[in-house]
């Protein structure tokens, strides 16, 4: 993760429906190199804002751009051709396909290869040496020619995470990565990530979390919302040092880590 | 004029009785979300045992007049199949759509046979028992009284099912578990009886429809299978689950047969079908029908 | 990519390679009869290998695709008793080619929504061309259809042979032909890439879509190969009864379609091959045996619906799984 050029950006974005203003002039960029936490409330708009920078959802509003050009609502398809991934928050899997078919459509695809009819994707080694690389990164390499629904709920997570980071995307989008996880594995699913991003060569990640530890310990930068505005966007020590943005935000003490950065 | 007439009320009459059917379909597909494809085989089913009970009750002495009433008993009473046929059904409740509706195909396959072991390979019919209720007279147009009793006992039902609907404890509780089951169960609804009473209903709809509308017609073992077409081309229309959907569909087909069949035989059911891909395209859930996907 | 055990896919070949000897020796060695049977056989296995791409493999279940079915039909007849046309191989292409471009239509339409939705429109379609075929009778005929005349395969008329003669002589073999490459050619498909992306949009298709799945797309690409597998199967049915009728294309017609599918195995790529012969014999052994057939049949798709919903390849693969335990 070395250049330092623009991303993703929104200018000036907002989001209404009808009298409802979910986001109200969102200005945020993210550069490669960085790992942007946004973070808030529920209702703050962190959802619609992460519809909008990954394409979904068309801003009312202003611009968003990936590397320059206007992605507003092109769709999941699109996006992912133009290098940006996403996992959600609630797992996503092929129920009856393997770790490696499921990490075998993520290549396959990015590879621009779905309109191949008749070579043989399971003999094909080139793809299975892609598919064994990635699932190394995430620990799953045991479990290849496991049935997804048989994963444990963590490995399930993995498995979704792994396919997107299959794609080789520039920029990475994660929607509470570690939710669902015990704390005491919580950190190793971070450090897994950052990891795989750097071994992925993923330029940036987002990552929207409401664990205030992961977010201090991790970020480059954090972005909170609030009522659909952005009420700071800061690195993780200046962040903590304002006591009035970590009342809004987290409204309680925080953990050792963050509050050994104030 | 008087054809235009004569055409507009076979059309009203034609679609009284697809009301019923489609009501049928609409309630069990609103609640428990199963496309039944065996509705045309209940529908035949009502067709011939109404005959058999209104032949049955002549011999016994009955009067010709009171076919109406002993139709409509009919088709009621048939209804009791509708708790075996839910329990069949129960089985794949938990299952894939398809099986679902693999398992409906399978009763129209069997009740094709039922219908010929009891009843026999031939159509048959009630004669001109309808024309014992005579005529009505509207000027230079004259309809058989028979087909509008039919027309305003559908339009009773209509009106009651969406009163029923509406209005009472249980037509609350149909439309919460509709819309939610588990929430429904937990809040104490007892769904397995929803479900079961909810399929009798729908299926006495549809024997009473089909014995309603054997006196103008006549019950053949074709039946099951078209009327599936024109059943299913109306809540395509009015939209899957909608009861206002049933009766504008229904008045829409009804209506455009009748038209077709007069003006141009060959467009009959080319015309209702490019109707339902007309709508479809324009209003994917139907004029009335939730969107989905 | 997943490993099918190399022993599992040993066993299948030689399982395939001795079902084609014994299908290539069976007009030697069965009655006529049971011979005559096998070409309806080869029909919907065609038509279900192709029926199942979309159904088993890509999720979407159409109650109208004896519209296709028709289609070949149809154009085998119009070709070799109205237009002149007896080459085989040609009325083969033709029909196929009228069914994808008949199906594009309907596919654009239909893609549009899942499941039921799906079912219906389908469904929809397939009456809105039967109705077509059963009253434009100067057209199509009504509800006679149109005569098909015998073609010529490979050039030659065989004009020596009689009907039964031909069928079971050099058209069984043509069929064998046109199953087994079909058939190898269908397989390379569903373990294509293009087959992993259509198995991904069955089991989630909001993932596909995030992992770069032009989900739509796909969807109407498996439509219009299955329509032309359809009409392929639709062209033997034809050339096999000397007749196009318009209930073939009747939606019951369709709900066979799926039966002979789910009966043999919607999970498996013989699957649907097992439930064309199966169905076929069951229903000509059930029509002999009782007027109540059709409940028979009925009776039998319950049954599986219910208790076997994998078909008759997942008893066998339960079986032979319980076997290797001991």
């Amino acid at each position: 993760m070395s250049t330092a050029s623009t991303l993703i950006e929104t200018v000036d974005v907002g989001k209404a429906y009808g009298s409802f203003v979910a986001l109200d002039g969102v200005t945020l960029s993210v550069k490669g190199g960085e790992l942007v936490s946004i973070v808030g409330p529920n209702g703050a708009g962190k959802t619609t804002l992460v519809n909008v920078l990954t394409g979904l959802l068309k801003p009312t509003r202003g611009v968003v751009r990936f590397k320059g050009d206007d992605i507003a609502g092109i769709g999941p398809v699109k996006l992912a051709k133009r290098g940006m991934a996403r996992a959600f928050q609630l797992v996503h899997i092929f129920p009856a396909m393997t770790v490696a078919e499921t990490i075998g459509v993520a290549i396959v695809s990015q590879t621009g290869r779905s309109l191949d009819f008749f070579s043989s994707v399971r003999g094909d080694a080139a793809v299975r040496r892609r598919v064994e690389e990635v699932a190394g990164i995430f620990g799953l390499a045991g479990k290849l020619d496991s049935e997804s629904r048989l994963l444990s709920q963590g490995e399930k997570k993995l498995l979704d995470i792994a396919s997107a980071f299959a794609l080789v995307p520039e920029v990475i989008l994660l929607d509470e990565p570690t939710s669902g996880v015990s704390s005491g594995d919580k950190h190793g699913i971070m450090k897994t990530l950052i990891d795989a991003a750097e071994r992925a060569s993923v330029k940036a990640i987002i990552l929207v979390e409401h664990d205030m530890d992961l977010v201090a310990e991790y970020s480059s930068r954090i972005v909170a919302l609030q009522g659909g505005k952005v009420l700071a966007d800061r690195a993780p020590a200046d962040f903590f040092s304002d006591p009035e943005i970590v009342a809004a935000i987290v409204g309680r003490k925080v953990g050792k880590v963050a509050r050994s950065l104030a | 004029m008087t054809a235009f007439f004569d055409v507009l009320l076979g059309g009203v009459f034609h679609a009284s009785v697809l009301f019923l059917v489609a009501a049928g379909l609409q309630l069990v597909f609103g609640v428990q979300r199963i496309v039944n494809l065996a509705c045309g085989s209940f529908y035949a089913l009502g067709a011939f045992f109404g005959i058999t009970a209104v032949n049955w009750s002549i011999a016994h002495g009955a009067p010709p007049w009171t076919f109406l009433p002993v139709l409509v008993i009919a088709g009621i009473v048939l209804g009791a199949i509708g708790p075996a046929i839910e329990l069949l059904l129960r089985t794949v409740y938990k299952r894939d759509e398809a099986f679902q509706l693999l398992l409906t195909f399978a009763l129209v396959l069997m009740f094709q046979d039922v219908l010929r072991f009891f009843w026999g390979a031939n159509p048959q019919q009630l004669g001109n028992l309808s024309m014992s209720y005579g005529k009505i007279a509207i000027g230079a147009v004259s309809f058989p009284t028979y087909n509008v009793l039919v027309m305003a006992a559908s339009v009773a039902i209509a009106v009651g099912l969406g009163l029923f609907l509406s209005r009472s404890r249980y037509g609350r509780i149909l439309r919460a578990t509709a819309e939610n089951r588990e929430m429904a169960e937990a809040l104490g609804a007892d769904v397995r009886w929803i479900y079961a009473s909810v399929f009798t209903l729908g299926t006495m709809l549809g024997t009473v429809g089909g014995a309603l509308v054997v006196p103008t017609s006549a019950a053949s073992l074709d039946m099951p299978v078209e009327l599936v077409v024109e059943a299913f081309a109306v809540v395509v229309i009015g939209g899957l689950g909608s009861m206002r959907g049933a009766l504008v569909g229904a008045l829409i087909v009804g209506l455009t047969r009748a038209a077709a069949i007069s003006f141009y035989a060959e467009l009959e059911v080319l015309a209702i079908y490019v109707i339902v891909i007309a709508v479809l395209v324009a209003r994917p859930a139907g004029l009335f029908g939730k969107p989905v996907e | 990519m997943s490993g099918a055990v190399p022993q599992r896919r040993g066993l299948l070949l030689a399982f395939v390679a001795v079902a084609i000897v014994v299908l290539a020796a069976f007009p030697h060695i069965a009655a006529t009869y049971y011979v005559t049977l096998v070409l309806p056989a080869f029909a919907y296995a065609i038509a279900l290998l192709g029926f199942n791409l979309l159904f088993g493999t890509t999720g979407l279940l159409s109650f109208g695709h004896a519209l296709f079915v028709a289609i070949g039909a149809y154009c085998a007849a119009v070709l070799s008793s109205r237009v002149g046309v007896k080459s085989l191989e040609l009325i083969l292409l033709a029909s196929s080619v009228a069914a994808v471009v008949a199906a594009l239509p309907v596919a654009l339409l239909s893609v549009r929504y899942v499941r039921i939705f799906f079912g219906i429109l389908t469904l929809a379609f397939g009456m809105l061309f039967h109705s077509f075929l059963f009253k434009f009778y100067d057209l199509t005929g009504g509800d006679t259809g149109i005569r098909v005349l015998r073609p010529t395969i490979l050039g030659m008329d065989f004009k020596e042979l009689d009907k039964t003669a031909f069928l079971i002589g050099p058209f069984y073999y043509a069929c064998l032909l046109l199953a087994v490459v079909l058939g190898v050619v269908m397989w390379r498909v569903v373990h294509s890439p293009f087959g992993l992306h259509l198995a991904a949009i069955r089991e989630n298709p909001i993932k596909a879509e995030y992992l770069g799945v032009r989900v739509r797309r796909f969807r109407l690409l498996a439509f219009l190969i299955s329509a032309f597998y359809c009409a392929i199967g639709g062209v033997i049915l034809a050339v096999n009864t000397g007749q196009a009728d318009p209930e073939l294309a009747y939606w019951t017609h369709s709900g066979e379609l799926v039966f002979m599918t789910v009966l043999g195995g919607f999970a498996s790529f013989f699957g649907p091959v097992v439930g064309a012969f199966t169905f076929v014999f069951l229903k000509s052994e059930l029509m002999g045996l009782t007027q109540y057939w059709r409940f028979c049949l009925g009776a039998t798709l319950a049954v599986i619906v219910i208790v076997f919903p994998r078909g008759l390849i997942g008893l066998a693969k339960d079986a032979s799984r319980k076997a290797a335990k001991r």
